[in-house]
């Protein structure tokens, strides 16, 4: 090793770099400064943004965890039930499955889809239709399906197909209270009669729960309040399903034996001004609504309004004797059978003579009620007619009950006069009808009528007072002459009960006028009559078997309701019944 | 002091172990107790459904119809009935 190498090695390893010319750079001091604040500042946005996460903004990251283990549960309310004046379900919501798929998921053999479709009652193809949408998530199969049938379902093992539960209604007296209870849609949602003017009360609210489901999906906790579902509330009505039944199968029999269009029965309760029944026919299943016309869903003895004719008579009578112009035997002249106002006559179907005013109703003599009518003045038999209901909307908790036409009495003519006093120029429901011949019923007052049952029969006073008790029965007493022998129609006649009432046919209206092969046949009356229970009103529509006459049309039905339902409400006899019962109890030998 | 620490160190420990144990207790008994609910709600469902069976076999239609055909039964009328007065009613002792 030469020296000269030694001594630059040496100098070599006793560099000092804070004194190397080469380093001794002209660092500038801001360079640290600035690198020193840039650490400190990236330090603070790290701090600020801890704080912001854990302590300012952390709902956010809340809601994020929580949703990864909490799940909101809905506690479905069930709706309320509807049910009779003796709790029989007329309406209820039962727990069924439907059917829904993950299209994409679903992996089955032709076999397994025509089998599904067979169980489901769909066309193969509109399942394949349903199943084909590979990037639809969702797909209902089938709504609402029977219990059974979702088992089969399931045995057939196809993946992808699931169930969930929904509430369907089920309604076990069917089309006999069809109108009645009326209907919901596939959202339990109320559509028609009582399901719709009850909504409110019947559907209840859902409640919720917050809960925490562990790995296997099993409910471990429950996290915050509960919100209790509030269940819908039972409606109780008026509605005797065993009368409602039975009117509903008269009705239908007398319009098939007619060949008639249509026919309506509603039943009061006269003491508690109660709809015991409220049939129409033709009438419809209300679990099974394809296919539906008009004609069918009608709620006629609501809805449809026509001229109350001849069952207005009583009226003019009735308030003939209480302003004290005619006693029930006060003689009327209705000879020649015709009479003329202002040009126009008005003519009886047979010429009578001379008729006492309860023979007037008996017989149902137009003139002779008109010569009534004529000594009153228009505003008092607008009066009357408001005050019974004519004109006025049921206060009835129904949907779609109409008001029917009753004109202001400044605009009637003369003519309208006399016409509105044997019931053309004004239209009503037949239940207004019925509800108006309570007054008759009730001894002069007229009750408010109600489709939900009633706790205790209404005290007399209750009712709005129209006629004096005394001319009330008086008006009844010609109400039994009318449907007994000698009257218009002693069909109505029932083993057992006395009864009362009024029959009424009318050629139908068509456009502006009366068709003269079309009609229109009814009855209204009441039993027993000494005391009346109830008002039955019968009206067939287009009655076209050789009879239409209210008399021998409706009054048979009217007899027939009147008997099984005063016997179901076990009212006794008050007429004499020649018994028929046989004891032919043979003696037992030992 | 570190025998203290150490005590309640260990203290510390069983009690967290205890709270593990308490906490998967309560949440298995809540599910279970949730299970019993909901099959309660089973229940109930079907109680409610077995019901609305029930009224569908007694309908007014069906009940005529049995009465009827099956039975022979007639429709009452007052000619056939013998109406008696509600003893109960008029006072006891008659």
């Amino acid at each position: 090793m030469k020296p000269g190498r030694k001594h630059a090695g040496a100098a070599a390893r006793s560099v000092s770099y804070s004194s190397s010319p080469l380093l001794a750079s002209k660092t500038p001091p801001w360079r640290s400064k600035f690198l020193v604040a840039l650490v400190g500042l990236g330090s603070c946005v790290l701090l600020g943004r801890a704080v912001h996460i854990q302590i300012v903004g952390n709902q956010f990251y809340r809601d994020q965890g929580e949703k990864r283990y909490a799940h909101e549960l809905e506690l479905p309310a069930s709706r309320g039930r509807i049910t009779d004046r003796h709790g029989a379900l007329l309406a209820t919501s039962v727990s069924v499955p439907s059917v829904w798929a993950i299209p994409k998921d679903v992996q089955a053999t032709h076999e397994q889809k025509r089998q599904l479709a067979r169980l489901l009652g769909l066309p193969p193809a509109e399942l394949e239709r349903k199943l084909s949408d590979p990037t639809a998530r969702f797909a209902w199969l089938k709504r609402q399906l029977d219990e059974p049938v979702w088992q089969q379902v399931q045995a057939l093992g196809i993946k992808g197909i699931y169930q969930t539960r929904e509430y369907r209604r089920k309604y076990s007296e069917g089309e006999a209270a069809a109108h009645l209870v009326g209907f919901t849609d596939v959202e339990d949602r109320g559509q028609e009669g009582i399901e719709l003017a009850f909504q409110q009360e019947l559907q209840g609210r859902d409640g919720s729960r917050m809960v925490v489901k562990d790995r296997l999906g099993r409910v471990v906790e429950d996290i915050g309040d509960q919100v209790e579902p509030i269940h819908g509330r039972d409606i109780g009505l008026s509605v005797d399903a065993k009368v409602q039944f039975f009117a509903y199968q008269r009705v239908r029999d007398a319009v098939a034996e007619h060949k008639a269009k249509a026919g309506s029965v509603v039943v009061l309760d006269v003491q508690t001004g109660e709809v015991l029944a409220l049939a129409n026919y033709p009438s419809f299943n209300p679990g099974d609504r394809r296919n539906l016309s008009g004609a069918q869903l009608r709620n006629r003895a609501l809805t449809d309004t026509f001229e109350p004719g001849s069952t207005m008579k009583p009226f003019i009578a009735a308030w003939a004797l209480e302003t004290g112009r005619v006693t029930p035997t006060t003689p009327i002249q209705t000879a020649p059978g015709s009479i003329t106002i202002t040009g126009s006559t008005i003519r009886d179907a047979h010429p009578h003579g001379v008729l006492t005013v309860a023979e007037v109703i008996q017989k149902s003599s137009n003139v002779g009620v008109v010569k009534m009518a004529m000594q009153m003045e228009r505003r008092e038999m607008w009066e009357l007619f408001s005050q019974v209901g004519f004109g006025q909307k049921p206060q009835l908790q129904f949907p779609g009950a109409v008001t029917g036409r009753l004109r202001p009495y400044k605009t009637w003519r003369p003519i309208e006069q006399a016409t509105m006093s044997y019931g053309y120029g004004l239209s009503a429901s037949l239940f207004q009808l019925a509800r108006a011949y309570t007054v008759f019923a009730r001894d002069g007052e007229v009750v408010p009528a109600s489709m939900l049952e009633q706790s205790a029969p209404l005290n007399p006073g209750s009712g709005l007072r129209v006629l004096k008790p005394e001319t009330a029965r008086a008006v009844r007493e010609m109400l039994r002459l009318a449907a007994g022998p000698g009257g218009t129609a002693p069909k109505a006649q029932t083993i057992g009960y006395s009864v009362g009432g009024k029959t009424g046919t009318a050629h139908k209206q068509e456009g502006k006028d009366y068709a003269s092969d079309k009609y229109r046949a009814w009855f209204v009356g009441m039993a027993p009559i000494e005391n009346p229970r109830i008002v039955v009103a019968v009206m067939v529509d287009e009655p076209s078997n050789g009879v239409h006459y209210g008399g021998d049309v409706a009054a048979p039905v009217f007899s027939q309701v009147v008997q099984q339902t005063l016997r179901m409400m076990g009212v006794a006899p008050d007429l004499d019944v020649k018994p028929q019962i046989l004891t032919t109890a043979v003696q037992e030998s030992f | 002091m570190i025998r203290v620490n150490l005590l309640l160190g260990l203290a510390l420990l069983f009690s967290s172990l205890y709270l593990v144990r308490t906490a998967y207790d309560a949440r298995r008994l809540f599910a279970e107790l949730d299970k019993a609910r909901n099959e309660a709600g089973r229940l109930d469902i079907e109680y409610k459904r077995l019901e609305a069976e029930r009224e569908a076999q007694a309908t007014s239609l069906r009940v005529e119809r049995t009465a009827r055909d099956k039975l022979a039964m007639r429709t009452a009328t007052p000619a056939v009935t013998v109406y008696v007065q509600d003893v109960a009613a008029s006072g006891p002792g008659q």
